[in-house]
């Protein structure tokens, strides 16, 4: 591609440098405040580097508690999820034009929909069952919404299967449930893999849908959400510390497994 | 249905439509609905009630006479006569004691009435925090359009591959670090003696109470919520063939047209996909608000919500307040749809 034009390239690079100052210069505010013996968080005044508040956090017991929550419901949520996910790609590639029509609106809406109303329209209709909000409530409303997710990524999977290996099997006396075993799954396996990670992750991360769902209960996420609102402790700093070296290890491994499968690709 | 029996087979077919049900009508549908229900109804004072505490006063009345016969009788010289009087009395001021209990269980027993009154609950100051609410989501939006768009053109057309994948992983990052993080990070550059008020200091300039204005709420939301504009936006861009501005270029075209009548076009799903993602988690945020104003600033419409289910424990108005925000926001879907001609399938990728 043709360069614009110096000067053009110039303040496009120099926008850019902005957008990603933009980006990290805050992140990097809540990095500094973690390590800052002074509390309330703060770097316009620093007293030294401590660790201090990661031993806060170890020692904090609704925190553990909040993240025994997370963990059961993101594994509930992936038990859920990803089975109803699968179930409605499934349907929709052998419904009629029309009914696909209708179902795929209906299973996308939850992404469209604010995560409040999923949260509390889930809280409301138990209620009038006669069950009061808590994790199981939370477990739902997330499933709602991550099954969508699940369901997206199935489908496009799906529409690139060949279907020539499956008619081979069943013309070999295959029974659909077993061609569906021994075909169908092992070529949606790594989607499975991916739609699990990702079914986990934003169970673990959420907190407009949990805290409009959960009750009087609370996950890892909440509780950080309650504490952060009078900010008194850099404990929270510490925390988001852990969340972002996590979170970049994540992405630089998702990125170089995304690489190496460019790669493959482009040498089959 | 049938097509579906034929593909998997009956066992597997059943357990596919057994989740999907699950999904579907348990999970998305009966919620919702549920939800539109409770909205359109409210327990009220049974009909009639003020005719029967009518009723109720004119029995009380009666008894006062009778207390006025009782005397009389007890004050009569025959004793039997006396005896029966006020065995009489006493039967009778049963009956209507037992009367004025059944009248007023039902004055008081309040009744399940269908209306559209919870739409109305919403007074001058709720209506304005409402209209305050889409119109800032509404600013969100653009503001994440024209930012994003020159970074996503860029890193999809004008970048080498490698540059391009090392940006992205650069984006990938503030994008995955969780949302309450991104806003608490705002939360202290814009304390009261936070980095912003240290450098308005440094020029001569008053601390801004950015936080109790709620200029705060703004400031964070932009920049929770701008990544969602960057990624659906590269998305249809890097499938863009430069082949096409190239060709727009040689024929004389300037950058501006080429961008109007070539690019701009072409991206038209993801600006689509970008303003509706973005203007959705504004106008559903409850995160930005709850953090960035500690309660001291005005409230968001979903704090209203919140505090309708959850501190008034008013549902039924909570239940209307909130399809009222889903509305806005189905509007606002269709609205992106119809304008920018795409379709659900094209936005769901």
């Amino acid at each position: 591609m043709k360069p614009a034009g110096m000067g053009s390239t110039l303040v496009l690079r120099l926008y850019m440098g902005l957008f990603f100052a933009y980006m990290f210069l805050p992140l990097g505010v809540m990095v500094a405040a973690g390590v800052n013996s002074y509390s309330p968080p703060s770097i316009t005044v620093w007293q030294g580097f401590t660790f201090r508040w990661f031993a806060e956090f170890w020692a904090d017991a609704r925190m553990w508690s909040g993240l025994v929550n997370s963990l059961v419901i993101a594994v509930a949520v992936m038990a859920l999820a990803l089975p109803m996910g699968l179930s409605g790609a499934l349907l929709l590639s052998q419904l009629g034009r029309r009914s696909a029509g209708i179902a795929y609106t209906v299973m996308v809406s939850p992404l469209l929909t604010p995560g409040i109303i999923i949260g509390i329209s889930t809280v409301i209709f138990w209620r009038n069952l006669g069950a009061t909000a808590g994790l199981f409530t939370a477990i739902l409303a997330q499933s709602a919404f991550i099954a969508s997710y699940a369901m997206l990524m199935f489908m496009a999977r799906l529409q690139r299967q060949d279907h020539t290996l499956e008619e081979a099997a069943l013309d070999l006396g295959a029974t659909r449930a077993r061609a569906f075993r021994r075909i169908t799954l092992p070529f949606l396996k790594p989607t499975i893999v991916t739609a699990a990670v990702i079914a986990f992750l934003q169970s673990f991360e959420n907190y407009n849908t949990t805290i409009f769902s959960i009750g009087g209960n609370h996950t890892l996420v909440t509780e950080i959400g309650a504490r952060m609102r009078f900010g008194i402790s850099p404990m929270i700093n510490a925390i988001g510390i852990l969340f972002i070296l996590v979170t970049v290890i994540c992405a630089v491994v998702w990125s170089l497994l995304r690489q190496r499968e460019r790669k493959r690709e482009a040498a089959a | 249905m049938t097509k579906l029996f034929r593909a998997f087979g009956v066992p597997l077919s059943t357990v596919i439509l057994m989740f999907s049900s699950i999904w579907i009508l348990g999970l998305i549908a009966a919620p919702q609905l549920i939800m539109i229900e409770q909205s359109l109804w409210r327990m009220e004072r049974p009909e009639g009630a003020a005719e029967i505490s009518v009723q109720i006063d004119g029995l009380y009345n009666q008894l006062d006479v009778m207390a006025l016969d009782r005397s009389t009788a007890e004050a009569g010289t025959d004793a039997t006569k006396r005896a029966a009087d006020l065995a009489a009395l006493d039967a009778k001021e049963a009956a209507i004691n037992a009367e004025i209990a059944a009248l007023e269980e039902s004055e008081s027993t309040p009744v399940k009435v269908y209306t559209l009154a919870n739409f109305g609950q919403m007074g001058a100051a709720h209506l304005a925090i409402f209209a305050k609410t889409i119109a800032a989501s509404l600013a969100v939006s653009a503001i994440a359009l024209v930012v994003c768009y020159p970074i996503a053109y860029a890193v999809a057309k004008l970048e080498t591959p490698r540059t391009a994948a090392v940006i992205m992983l650069a984006l990938v990052i503030p994008y995955a670090i969780n949302e309450l993080l991104r806003i608490f990070a705002w939360q202290m550059i814009l304390n009261q003696n936070g980095p912003a008020n240290l450098l308005l200091g440094l020029v001569g300039l008053d601390p801004v109470p950015f936080l109790e204005s709620g200029t705060g709420v703004f400031v964070a939301m932009v920049y929770a919520y701008i990544l969602f504009m960057v990624f659906p936006l590269y998305n249809v861009l890097e499938t863009l063939d430069g082949n096409q501005v190239e060709a727009a270029r040689d024929l004389g075209a300037s950058t501006w047209n080429i961008h109007r009548r070539v690019v701009i076009p072409h991206a038209r799903p993801g600006i689509a996909v970008g303003c509706i993602m973005t203007f959705m988690l504004s106008a559903g945020s409850y995160a930005v608000p709850y953090i960035m104003t500690r309660g001291t600033a005005a409230p968001w419409f979903t704090q209203l919500i919140y505090n309708r289910f959850f501190e008034a424990t008013n549902w039924n108005v909570g239940a209307a307040y909130a399809l009222s925000l889903l509305a806005v926001c189905t509007v606002f879907i269709f609205g992106m749809m119809r304008l920018l001609k795409v379709s659900l399938k094209d936005i769901a990728k």
